[in-house]
């Protein structure tokens, strides 16, 4: 007599273990699908910005936009470095990069928020450039459209910044390998697209139209 | 493996220059073009097309959403 054995579907979805090259690529499918509806947000305040303010932008300090560029730019190079150095094992530029990467995201976000928004009222000029801007949220559209902008980046910019410190503190415990390392991607892209936000946004708050007082 | 490592390394530095070149090349059209509005926006939209691009292919490895291996 032979013993009967019960077996549902349910325990194949159970027992069954997805290979980790087909997880992979649904983790990364799934990421850009939550970029791509990340876009909707942010397609729709750079609407925002051309239909309220037209040709015309506030007349916002150049020198700190084009530096707080410079620095994002720098900071998702350290981003790519610190990716690239855990897909090939080096521990160092891993976490050296990723250090970098978060202190010139602090930097761009402190130039945004204590210089730009000028949170403290502080008032002061470096070589005769101002380092502190007027713009205030109740300005009308063009304090409500700045904010509303800049604002919604700071804060994907302060999620990156917290991302990049797990990734660091994980990677000191050694929790990558140059095989399995998908929390460093998934944050460096995340960064990346962080990146790609402000390479629209600075040209439409800083560069486009004519400046008004 | 070193050389992919070296190879990996040396596309970060291209990127990066190349959007610092975008970047500067984007400031002076803002500041030089600016009296020509429709010219000067559609020049700076395309700059900043060209710069996302950039950043999707080689830093953030679209191409990898349709590779077969993890890596």
């Amino acid at each position: 007599m032979s013993a009967v054995t019960t077996h549902s579907p349910h325990d194949d979805a159970h027992g069954h273990e997805v290979p980790y090259e087909t997880q992979m690529r649904s983790n990364r499918l799934g990421l850009w699908m939550f970029m791509f509806s990340e876009l909707f947000l942010f397609g729709a305040l750079f609407t925002t910005r051309f239909v309220l303010w037209g040709n015309t932008r506030p007349a916002l300090s150049q020198e700190i936009g084009l530096l707080a560029t410079g620095i994002l730019l720098l900071s998702s190079f350290f981003m790519y470095r610190c990716e690239v150095g855990a897909a090939n094992g080096d521990q160092k530029t891993f976490l050296r990069s990723a250090l970098l990467a978060a202190l010139m995201g602090t930097i761009f976000f402190i130039m945004v928020v204590v210089m730009e928004w000028n949170v403290f009222g502080l008032s002061g000029e470096l070589f005769g450039i101002e380092l502190f801007g007027h713009l205030k949220p109740s300005d009308g559209v063009y304090g409500g459209v700045f904010y509303a902008m800049t604002g919604m980046h700071a804060l994907h910019v302060l999620s990156g910044i917290a991302l990049i410190l797990i990734i660091w503190w994980n990677g000191r415990r050694g929790f990558f390998t140059p095989e399995r390392h998908w929390g460093v991607e998934a944050t460096a892209i995340y960064w990346h697209y962080v990146d790609v936000v402000w390479v629209f946004f600075y040209p439409a708050l800083y560069l486009m139209g004519h400046a008004v007082k | 493996m070193s050389e992919r490592k070296s190879a990996a390394y040396r596309l970060g530095l291209i990127t990066l220059a190349m959007l610092a070149v975008l970047t500067i090349i984007e400031f002076f059209v803002a500041v030089y073009v600016q009296s020509v509005y429709v010219q000067s926006l559609v020049l700076l939209f395309i700059i900043a097309v060209v710069k996302a691009a950039i950043i999707v292919q080689n830093f953030m490895h679209i191409a990898r959403l349709w590779r077969e291996e993890s890596h």
